[in-house]
């Protein structure tokens, strides 16, 4: 079985940066990157059923400058089996590239590696779209699960028993046929941490760099309706209210706030 | 000059940061009040191939360098100043001598269990009345047919009450002075005689247990003996110089913590309607803490990196560990003045970092002792 984890390094912005009238984007010198949060669940999930399945090669894909290396040659540490990174000239040139040419792009990549699951994470924390799984989905027809908190794979059977998360604390029990796109939702499994000993031998893993031509993808895969046309920082209200006296005191204060925003009753 | 750390162990370092961020930070001042070692960090440690970076792969051993392990001490000393010291004794005091002085036999059975870290290690040098003079010792072990009976007692011994071995240093021939001395492996758990009679209440460090400890007619197979009899000195001398780097990597680290603790606050902090890192008292002391952090980390990395490419370090490794213990004390002091009533309680870690770092100019000798071969080193 093969399994493809699709990851996204992403810009976390420091707490104090600024964002000048009219930038388009957070200067660089605010910015650390790191491997996307939802995606270091679909890591963990894959490795989890290469431990638990022989024979079972799990593959990471990112787009992304070189820069990004660092961050997918963390999810070989992890036990990742390899890994391929797309990136191009038309790729450097574009702003931000939509939900449309990531699901492109890496549909182009699922022809090529044929792969009998593919995890995304729910999302990305810098753009958030949330769509580029089920996206990839629709264009390379699989089924799909969107916000899968469970995963319980049938691998004989080729098939998924999963939870998906939907709102209001309700789960839903699906099962899914493979070949499947699952986006994998946080908290699904406890992510661990690479070892040292990972860490050494991923450097000798390999990371295959791809270009759009190798994916007989054009520059015009980056053409999109969507374009940015401003940045800025929403005001925030946020209230706080400090409890004060004895520690009953303040638990008497604290459930009486609770029954006045109807938390609680009584 | 490359002054650039390799992938391998940026990687390293930032995996380590977090481990520390997410699982040490939290409890750190709790293990420091309940004086409690804490068994449960150093098993997850070596879960992540910590506890023997710098051990070959052969003995259980991540098979990493000096650098490496350097900068992953630094890190744990970054949030602890106590494992950070119990880690670095493991690896340099009680690991790396068997690794470097050891047979295949003594390396199966004692090296092993430490570089994997199934157990901790100790060292036992000082003694009650032998400190900065350690060759002056008194404890001793005599020769009966084909065993040693060592008797003495040793103090301020890092681990010792967690141990699964102990190198200790006894005289052997009491008339051949520095060349009398011999190294001998000792299994606390199993060898009669050994006891801990002390664990010091100390003024910080407190998760990081340094006992007294005695040996009273412990009768040991001579096949505990490192190296050759003799050898105890200069196997002290070579053991020391990866030490000393390990504890200016770790000064290095609680100087680190010390000051994003105090850097952070003082951005957040507002008098007079604006943060006080805007007054230029205070951030005049950051910035000082910024130029000795960066100088005594250069300091540290440079005698590593020597350490690895199999230079002489004794020079290097005495320079980085008296000046990064001077930055760790005087960075943590500056740390508890910029958060003021606050840094001065426990609810805050510079007070913390403060009392571990006046451990770091007094272990593995003195800076007195360290003033003291850099002089030689230089000629004086």
């Amino acid at each position: 079985m093969k399994i493809l984890v699709t990851v996204k390094e992403v810009a976390e912005a420091a707490d104090d940066f600024e964002l000048p009238d009219g930038a388009l984007d957070i200067d660089e010198r605010y910015l650390e990157y790191d491997l996307n949060e939802w995606d270091e669940y679909g890591v963990e999930e894959g490795v989890q059923i290469a431990e638990e399945n022989e024979d079972t090669e799990v593959v990471s894909v990112t787009i992304g400058p070189e820069r990004s290396e660092e961050t997918i040659r963390m999810a070989l540490a992890k036990g990742v089996d390899r890994a391929i990174r797309i990136w191009d000239d038309a790729l450097e040139d574009v702003a931000f590239l939509d939900v449309e040419a990531r699901a492109r792009i890496l549909a182009a990549v699922v022809a090529e590696e044929d792969p009998d699951l593919v995890l995304t994470g729910v999302q990305a924390n810098d753009d958030g779209f949330g769509a580029t799984g089920i996206a990839l989905a629709d264009r390379i027809d699989f089924e799909w699960a969107a916000v899968v908190n469970h995963l319980d794979l049938d691998v004989e059977g080729g098939l998924a028993h999963v939870h998906r998360e939907l709102e209001g604390g309700v789960e839903e029990l699906t099962d899914v046929e493979l070949p499947a796109v699952l986006s994998i939702q946080t908290g699904i499994n406890e992510p661990r941490y690479a070892s040292l000993r990972g860490i050494r031998q991923a450097q000798s893993k390999e990371i295959v760099p791809y270009e759009l031509a190798d994916l007989d993808l054009d520059a015009d895969v980056t053409d999109s309706p969507l374009s940015l046309t401003s940045m800025y920082e929403p005001e925030t209200e946020s209230s706080a209210t400090v409890f004060e006296g004895s520690p009953e005191e303040e638990a008497d204060q604290l459930g009486e706030l609770l029954g006045e925003m109807g938390v609680v009753e009584g | 000059m490359n002054f650039e750390v390799p992938d391998e162990h940026r990687m390293i370092r930032n995996t380590v940061r977090e481990f520390a961020d997410e699982e040490i930070a939290p409890i750190a001042q709790e293990i420091e009040d309940e004086h409690r070692y804490p068994a449960e960090v150093f098993d997850a440690l070596a879960g992540l191939d910590v506890m023997g970076i710098p051990i070959t792969e052969e003995y259980g051993g991540l098979g990493g360098d000096q650098l490496m392990y350097a900068l992953v001490t630094e890190e744990l000393g970054r949030v602890s100043g106590a494992i950070g010291l119990s880690y670095a004794a493991h690896v340099s005091l009680a690991a790396k001598p068997i690794e470097l002085f050891g047979t295949h036999e003594q390396k199966e059975r004692w090296l092993r269990p430490l570089a994997e870290g199934e157990a901790i290690g100790a060292w036992a040098l000082t003694e009650p009345g032998s400190g900065s003079d350690a060759s002056n010792m008194d404890t001793h072990a005599e020769r009966d047919g084909d065993e040693y009976v060592l008797d003495g007692t040793k103090q301020f011994i890092t681990n010792a009450s967690e141990a699964g071995s102990i190198l200790v240093k006894a005289v052997t021939d009491p008339d051949a002075g520095y060349d009398g001395i011999s190294t001998f492996i000792v299994d606390p758990r199993e060898d009669d005689g050994f006891e801990v009679t002390t664990i010091w209440d100390k003024m910080g460090l407190n998760a990081s247990p340094t006992c007294e400890i005695a040996f009273d007619d412990v009768r040991l197979p001579e096949d505990r003996l490192l190296g050759t009899e003799g050898d105890g000195w200069t196997q002290t001398m070579k053991t020391l110089g990866g030490g000393r780097i390990s504890i200016a990597a770790l000064s290095v680290g609680l100087a680190q913590g010390a000051y994003e603790a105090a850097r952070s606050y003082a951005g957040e902090r507002e008098q007079f309607d604006q943060p006080v890192s805007k007054f230029d008292a205070v951030r005049d002391m950051i910035v000082e803490m910024d130029r000795k952090i960066e100088r005594s980390r250069l300091l540290t990395h440079k005698a590593a990196a020597q350490y690895d490419s199999g230079g002489e370090v004794t020079k290097s490794s005495s320079l980085a560990k008296l000046d990064a213990s001077e930055t760790s004390r005087e960075v943590a002091e500056d740390a508890v003045q910029v958060l003021g009533g606050y840094g001065y309680t426990t609810d805050f870690a510079p007070q913390r970092f403060y009392r571990d770092a006046k451990l770091m100019e007094i272990g593995e000798g003195t800076s007195e002792i360290q003033r003291m071969v850099i002089g030689r080193e230089l000629g004086l």
